[in-house]
């Protein structure tokens, strides 16, 4: 989306795979390159790149890095930030540096680390190294289905309380699970409020007892049924249920607008339903479809956008979802980024001192503010709304 | 394709309004668009090319000559259609909007007399027999979309008017490669099936009317296979892309009789497959190794592309590519029609083809489709139709290279 009289550069021409170092784990790769590409290519090395959002099969290593994306398995291994080793990046003047290191820490501050997650803002990155992960030694996920969501949020909760940090922990709500099997043929339960899908990974010894403890603590929660993919194509099932979720939507309405706030995960059931409630009141259909683990909400605001004047409510909802997440200690963004969406939300979570401070990173790599204008932080046209704005709300953190 | 599921909104081409909405943008065809992987070009891709469509059906956009590159260039692989979580009709899509263009914009007269030739099977193999000869006098550069050895005459047939099945025969595979319908033949009659041949009177399935929009060729060649097809046993296609235009029948004229030829048609991996117990025994060669290529009218249109596999096993080794199914660029007349991406789309393949090769003792490409196994022979591969693989081991004697 950009601004008036912007131009667009689009890097996913540059989508080759430049080297492939399996001693050191490093790759250095163009940012076209799709994510499952990258991993596609690894077969067979015993390795692969750990962040896999949904959009994996269809989005690029060059925006993992724009917008410090996640996926199911960051739960374990962590956003893309921390499997970018460096960053090769043309900055807004022209100048062609290379951010981080191949090996071991930058000397210095690290501007890879401000870079990954600029929302294109602080410039161009041309040329990505990252950082491979070993495939787990044993992998077992697991199917979990439940006839509240509450049932659900608490098993997370439980499963996170007793030490566990499984490799992904992902919940879906009835409506996603009926728009979506028919597509995947996960054998999800239809008829469950939600369905949760637990995968560990590690030693098979270690696993095998996670799994027991994960069983256990779910049916004391209430899960109605447990159960375990027995092999690789099982298993492929049920994650492709989960990642082609969001695309299913068009089986019920022809639009949806995709929400990405961060809440406490004890607040989980109450913030859904709140969630709900709010479609509701607007007209909407919420779904939830999320990375439980670790409280990042995708919640789904589903319409038919040929009705006259439902955007409004789309983005009054919006605004209000953002609200709540906010009142129950939560942020703006998980992994989708701010953008142009959320920048007049800034100042809910950040003091102007805040942003300031931010403006400043801003300011060093891009004084003449040519990158990517109008993105990210609230200034210019939209200072005045800043003025409007209440207070940050009790209770937030950073 | 103009039977649609549903009304049309009203709009300037004419599309379903429930289809066209049915798109989400979320993205995840795009991976499975080989225009749109060659050339990262969102105008390449299903995406791109629905929100172009909405747009000229709502008369938000003019079409002008980029709108209708973006159409031209679909290969109508369904790679897209597969992918897609909301069952987007993506092909019902492309085929109205292509109808609608050609009813205002025309067909060019080249392509026109092209498939006047196609529909005409007399003509086609008088045709391809000066095409054969002009090739036996080295006239025709070897990058043209022919296959490498035109024949010269025809491939034998038992002939036979009554039988246990009819096997398609079609168009241009009938005059350019009678040797794959002949070792087709021979692996049924081995299986002790008896073999009529659609023959002339069938004549060509009008797939290639139907992509180019020519709807209305396309259904009265549909009528008349259907016509030249009356009794009541199995259509077995050995042509992905023939095969998936017989399937269709039933909702390109939307007549029950249509959908009950369509119930009637198998491709014939899927005929041999679902009773694998009635084939011989290989008896004669080595149990060699094949490269499997999908062409997507057997895979993205059919799904039937395991069944290739399944038949192959008793006689081959097979190897998979590692392209999730992208297609090789063929896409029957787009190779003539678009040969810059169309030859983008092959390198892909190819490359894909070699680091099969370069892992295992294969050096033959097996492909089920005759557009993709002519469109690979032109880039140098040495390809085979997977049956023609099986009646080698069944013969008794090695054929001849003829053909390949």
């Amino acid at each position: 989306m950009p601004s008036d009289g912007s131009v667009v550069i689009s890097t996913t021409r540059m989508n080759r795979i430049l080297e492939v170092d399996v001693e050191r784990r490093i790759a250095w790769v163009e940012p076209g390159v799709i994510n499952l590409e990258l991993t596609r290519h690894l077969a067979g090395t015993g390795l692969h790149f750990a962040p896999d959002p949904s959009s994996q099969s269809a989005c690029t290593i060059g925006g993992n890095v724009g917008t410090n994306a996640g996926g199911p398995h960051c739960l374990l291994y962590g956003v893309t930030s921390v499997h970018v080793a460096a960053v090769e990046v043309v900055l807004p003047d022209g100048d062609v540096v290379v951010l981080g290191e191949e090996e071991g820490d930058a000397v210095g501050y690290d501007l890879r680390g401000a870079f990954v997650g600029g929302e294109g803002t602080l410039g161009i990155a041309t040329r990505i190294a990252v950082r491979l992960t070993p495939d787990p030694p044993d992998v077992r996920t697991m199917l979990l289905d439940f006839m509240t969501i509450e049932e659900a949020a608490d098993t997370v909760s439980a499963v996170i309380a007793a030490g566990m940090v499984p490799s992904a922990l992902e919940l879906m709500d009835q409506q996603v699970v009926q728009a979506v099997e028919p597509f995947a043929n996960a054998g999800y339960s239809l008829d469950a409020a939600a369905v949760l899908i637990v995968e560990l990974d590690g030693l098979p010894a270690g696993v095998a007892q996670e799994a027991e403890a994960v069983e256990l603590l779910a049916l004391q929660n209430g899960a109605r049924s447990v159960r375990v993919a027995a092999d690789e194509e099982e298993r492929a099932r049920i994650w492709k249920g989960r990642k082609a979720a969001f695309g299913a939507i068009a089986t019920i309405k022809p639009a949806y607008y995709l929400h990405d706030t961060v809440i406490p995960r004890t607040r989980l059931a109450e913030v859904i339903s709140g969630v709900n409630a709010i479609a509701e009141r607007h007209g909407l259909i919420g779904m939830n479809v999320f990375h439980a683990g670790d409280g990042n909400l995708h919640p789904l605001l589903v319409f038919d956008d040929r009705e006259p004047g439902i955007m409004d409510h789309v983005y009054a909802a919006g605004e209000e979802i953002v609200r709540l997440s906010l009142e129950v200690g939560g942020v703006l963004s998980g992994e989708h980024g701010i953008g142009l969406e959320k920048r007049r939300f800034m100042p809910l979570l950040f003091s102007p001192e805040d942003l300031a401070a931010q403006r400043l990173l801003r300011d060093a790599f891009d004084p003449e503010g040519v990158s990517n204008p109008d993105k990210v932080l609230p200034d210019g046209p939209s200072c005045g709304e800043i003025q409007d704005l209440p207070e940050v709300p009790e209770g937030t953190w950073v | 394709m103009t039977a649609s599921s549903s009304p049309p909104t009203g709009g300037l081409l004419g599309l379903s309004d429930d289809a066209l909405t049915s798109c989400v943008f979320c993205g995840l065809c795009l991976a499975h668009c080989p225009t749109y992987r060659v050339t990262g070009d969102e105008r390449r891709s299903p995406r791109g090319r629905i929100a172009l469509m909405r747009a000229a059906d709502a008369g938000t956009t003019v079409r002008d000559a980029e709108w209708h590159e973006s159409m031209d260039t679909c290969l109508l692989c369904l790679g897209c259609q597969v992918a897609c979580p909301s069952a987007v009709p993506f092909n019902e899509l492309m085929h109205d909007t292509r109808a609608a263009v050609a009813g205002v914009r025309g067909v060019p007269l080249w392509l026109r007399l092209g498939f006047a030739v196609l529909v005409r099977p007399r003509l086609l193999r008088g045709t391809s027999r000066v095409l054969a000869l002009l090739q036996r006098l080295r006239l025709i550069p070897g990058r043209f979309p022919l296959p490498r050895r035109l024949p010269l005459r025809d491939a034998r047939s038992r002939g036979r008017t009554v039988g246990d099945v009819v096997l398609f025969t079609g168009c241009v595979m009938d005059a350019w490669q009678p040797e794959v319908h002949a070792a087709v033949e021979e692996v049924l009659e081995a299986c002790g099936t008896t073999v009529r041949r659609s023959g002339d009177a069938a004549g060509c399935c009008g797939a290639m009317h139907s992509h180019a929009g020519l709807e209305d060729a396309a259904r009265s060649l549909a009528e008349r296979v259907m016509a030249a097809i009356p009794a009541d046993v199995p259509v077995l296609v050995d042509s992905a892309g023939c095969g998936a235009a017989l399937r269709d029948y039933g909702s390109l004229l939307g007549t029950p009789e249509a959908a009950a030829f369509s119930d009637r048609v198998r491709d014939v991996h899927e005929w041999l497959a679902a009773d694998i117990e009635r084939m011989p025994a290989a008896t004669v060669g080595e149990r060699s190794t094949v490269v499997v290529q999908d062409p997507c009218h057997l895979r993205h249109a059919q799904g039937k592309h395991a069944s290739v596999r399944s038949v192959l096993a008793p006689y081959a080794e097979t190897v998979e590519l590692d392209d999730d199914g992208l297609c090789c660029g063929a896409g029957g007349a787009f190779s003539v029609l678009q040969p810059g991406l169309s030859a983008a789309v092959r390198s892909r393949k190819t490359a894909s083809i070699r680091r099969a090769m370069a892992t295992t003792d294969a050096v033959v490409v097996v492909s089920a489709n005759p557009g993709c196994a002519i469109h690979l022979a032109t880039a140098g591969h040495v390809v085979r139709h997977p049956l023609e693989v099986v009646a080698e081991r069944i013969r008794g004697t090695q054929e001849d290279a003829h053909g390949r």
